[in-house]
């Protein structure tokens, strides 16, 4: 299964440009195609559309969300194991190992790129610990009330 | 499109020779019999590599491998393995190795990659999700396995994620048999000499960059075996100061009973040290073969140990190192002072090969050998092993400085051990004798050295003394893949606690007496038969055997391949599983020539002659009468260890 892009689209190209798998394919102006073989369902086009024009694997239409409040991973390093299932998950490649402290030798996991953030939560996902959660950043949320 | 199986249903198959690069798609039945794995690529090499393929030709095919759990959200499934016809041992060759590479294979959506044939110029193999070629590799050939590795990471791709690399260094290149490959900057896949066989390729480095999701049958089922296995994990009770091992081990020694191991205490060695923690209990209880296996605890005792004791590697470790899925985390990236400034925590194995198995005392000249060979990709027990061959051919004349390029090779003499590896890695002058491990360094020496080499089935066997636990010489004598520490032995039985999930295997009780392991040749077959198959399970699944000392309740390996995958097997089901896997090794040698009654390990591992002094003083084993049972476990002829023909020919079913 994979998300599909419905005759909605306007041809932005804002989608296949974010697209971490390289999975949407199209013309400037004309409507994109998703390759089922390439899609790993981030949901990263139906966050971004404009135009909402995405539907994700149940067939449900997808809202799109202000890139300011997408929700990005919360490390919690009491129950983090720092194995690193979290940062081989991320299709952006924005987790890195982070500095070990005096007392504590491990490099837990931390967000070293929040802008490639695509908010997939597959980090959340594949943790076995559930160290990880998804959170707006409270900034934008205070911003906007 | 996701599977909901934990592996990807497609192999990648390379030829180097012609250039074309394919996939295959397998049927469900092929993992459903052989898992995925070291099984997948046992099935696949014996059906493709032909009967008398020369080691280092273009018939032999390298298979790089991760297991079947591997991102399956299960813990300590991130090893990968390589396996191929090896020219060390000229049988069934594997190596084993952790870092962050495993689950990438699986990212791009394969099981295996699989190669053959032989490039004209260099070459290194890119594979992300659009991509797939062979690329030149001339920039990189001739660098060493870290600079390649940064070359690559950050020429291969533009944008993105880094992508994952494993690569052979200089001593590779150079098809010395007792190379390996690289990954993380020094992580080895060093045994069976299979570097030499990507080097016979002229295939540098294997460059992956995969998006793809890996599935599972049921992953909060996974998570939820993770979970608890986790507990066991992070249970950490304080625990002593590094030289106080070395106490821990002497009372080992000294004490006539053996309370059965509860792989526990090793856990938390292992978390807080790392492997480096038995650098001292190891050979004070007799479990590290000192001096080229002619020496013992006696000579290798609590002061000259010091030097490497734990607390030396603890000190200067900056960052733990995990391999993917480790929540443990027993290995570390540490400082040193030196041409380099960082290398991998050096392991158990590399510090004693270097160190007590030649004398040596010198800890800086080790981390410094450590990221040597790391860098040329050479493995470190058979370089240890070759430079102390090396060392007793000179105590006994049979070479003198003129051999050896004016160096004064007198055990322990940190400075020519140094020079010897550096010439070693480089091929140069005597170094050139010895870069082929020692069944050749041997040949090459004659004048009687072969009397020296102790070997398995020409490959070194590992810093485990065979004296001290009848299975690991059992081991190293009937494996495939002889001369191994990996695959089982008492302790590790002890450990595994199978009996308590698997039926019909011997239990062993809470206190036992030492000379107990030494009777008994049919019942430590058994434990032996079972070890094999668990560990050969191990290796399918891509799992850590420092994680199945856990034990088989804490470490719910069963439980996972049945939620990752949706069966509904029996741990003993997938023991039998196990058991054919482990015949198609066994076929494997037997197809290409290997006598299995050859590969039993050198006399003087066996404790003949007996041991004068030290722990494992008066300690011989029966390995012919134990081999005998232990093929038998398996229905293979009890005389010769082969297989029989019916058996081979129903395995041949080629794919």
């Amino acid at each position: 299964m994979a998300y599909f892009i419905t005759e909605t689209c306007n041809g932005c190209t804002s989608c296949a440009r974010l697209c971490p798998a390289g999975a949407i394919q199209g013309e400037k102006k004309n409507r994109h195609v998703i390759d089922l073989g390439l899609c790993i369902e981030c949901g990263a086009c139906g966050r971004i559309c404009p135009q909402s024009a995405l539907q994700d694997p149940t067939g449900r239409a997808v809202q799109s969300v202000k890139k300011q409040f997408w929700a990005k991973p919360v490390f919690n390093h009491k129950t983090c194991m720092a194995c690193g299932i979290c940062i081989n998950a991320c299709p952006a490649g924005c987790l890195k190992p982070g500095e070990p402290s005096r007392k504590d030798k491990n490099a837990y996991p931390e967000l070293a790129d929040p802008g490639a953030c695509l908010s997939c939560g597959f980090c959340a996902d594949e943790c076995p610990v559930e160290a990880v959660t998804l959170e707006a950043p409270p900034e934008a949320m205070a911003k906007a009330g | 499109m996701i599977k909901n199986k934990g592996y990807m249903g497609k192999i990648l198959v390379v030829d180097l020779t012609s250039g074309e690069i394919r996939e295959e798609t397998l049927p469900d039945a092929v993992y459903e019999k052989h898992l995925g794995g070291l099984g997948l690529a046992a099935h696949i090499l014996y059906a493709r590599i032909p009967a008398g393929a020369d080691p280092l030709g273009p018939d032999n095919m390298l298979a790089f491998v991760p297991g079947l759990l591997t991102g399956t959200g299960s813990l300590f499934t991130g090893r990968w393995m390589v396996a191929g016809k090896s020219p060390l041992t000229g049988g069934w060759g594997d190596a084993n190795c952790g870092g962050t590479f495993a689950p990438e294979i699986k990212r791009c959506g394969y099981d295996g990659i699989f190669i053959k044939g032989i490039s004209e110029k260099p070459v290194y193999l890119y594979v992300d999700d659009h991509t797939r070629e062979l690329r030149d590799a001339s920039t990189v050939w001739g660098l060493d396995t870290v600079e390649a590795e940064e070359y690559l990471e950050t020429h291969a791709k533009e944008k993105g994620k880094k992508p994952k690399v494993v690569c052979i260094g200089p001593a590779g290149e150079k098809l010395s048999l007792i190379s390996g490959i690289s990954t993380d900057k020094g992580r080895m896949a060093a045994r069976s000499g299979l570097g030499a066989v990507m080097g016979s390729k002229r295939l540098k480095a294997v460059v992956l960059s995969g998006q793809k999701r890996i599935g599972a049958h049921d992953r909060n089922e996974m998570k939820r075996l993770s979970r608890m296995c986790n507990k066991w994990v992070q249970f950490q009770p304080p625990f002593v100061t590094g030289p106080m091992t070395a106490f821990v081990g002497a009372l080992l020694r000294v004490m006539p009973t053996v309370l059965t191991q509860d792989g526990m205490l090793y856990k938390i060695l292992l978390k807080k040290w790392g492997t480096v923690s038995m650098n001292q209990m190891s050979p004070e209880m007799g479990d590290s073969p000192i001096k080229n296996w002619k020496g013992s605890s006696r000579d290798w005792g609590f002061r000259k140990s010091y030097s490497t004791n734990p607390d030396v590697f603890k000190n200067c470790e900056i960052v733990k190192f995990h391999c993917y899925s480790c929540p443990l985390g027993c290995g570390g990236i540490c400082t040193m002072d030196d041409k380099y400034t960082h290398t991998h925590k050096p392991e158990y194995e590399t510090v004693l090969s270097l160190g007590g198995f030649c004398m040596n005392q010198d800890v800086k000249g080790i981390f410094y050998l450590n990221e040597l060979l790391n860098r040329a990709g050479m493995d470190t027990i058979s370089a240890g092993h070759a430079v102390a061959f090396a060392l007793e051919c000179y105590e006994e004349g049979i070479i003198t400085r003129k051999d050896t390029d004016g160096l004064d090779l007198t055990w322990g003499n940190a400075e020519a051990i140094v020079a010897l590896v550096e010439k070693m890695v480089k091929r140069e002058g005597f170094g050139h004798v010895l870069a082929d491990g020692v069944k050749q360094a041997a040949l090459r020496i004659g004048k009687g050295a072969e009397a020296f080499a102790v070997l398995a089935g020409g490959q070194e066997p590992a810093m485990h003394d065979s004296r001290n636990d009848p299975g690991f010489a059992l081991h190293y004598s009937v494996e495939p893949t002889p001369g191994r520490h990996t695959l089982g032995s008492h302790l590790y039985y002890e450990m595994y606690q199978l009996w308590k999930v698997v039926k019909g295997i011997p239990k062993i009780p809470p206190m036992y007496l030492k000379g107990s392991k030494y009777k008994n040749p049919e019942k430590q077959a058994a434990i032996g038969a079972a070890n094999s198959r668990f560990m050969t399970l191990v290796n399918c699944t891509g799992a850590c055997l420092f994680a199945s000392f856990l034990g088989a309740k804490r470490f719910p390996l069963f439980d996972w391949m049945n939620a990752a995958n949706g069966w509904q097997l029996t741990p003993n089901d997938y023991m039998d599983l196990a058991g054919d896997i482990h015949t198609i090794k066994q076929s494997f040698n037997v197809k290409h020539g290997i006598e299995p009654k050859d590969c039993k390990i050198s006399d003087r591992a066996l404790g003949r002659p007996l041991q004068t002094e030290g722990a494992n003083k008066g300690r011989s084993i029966d390995i012919e009468a134990m081999m005998t049972h232990y093929w038998e476990q398996f229905g293979w002829d009890g005389r010769t260890g082969k297989p029989s023909p019916e058996t081979m020919k129903r395995l041949d079913g080629g794919v």
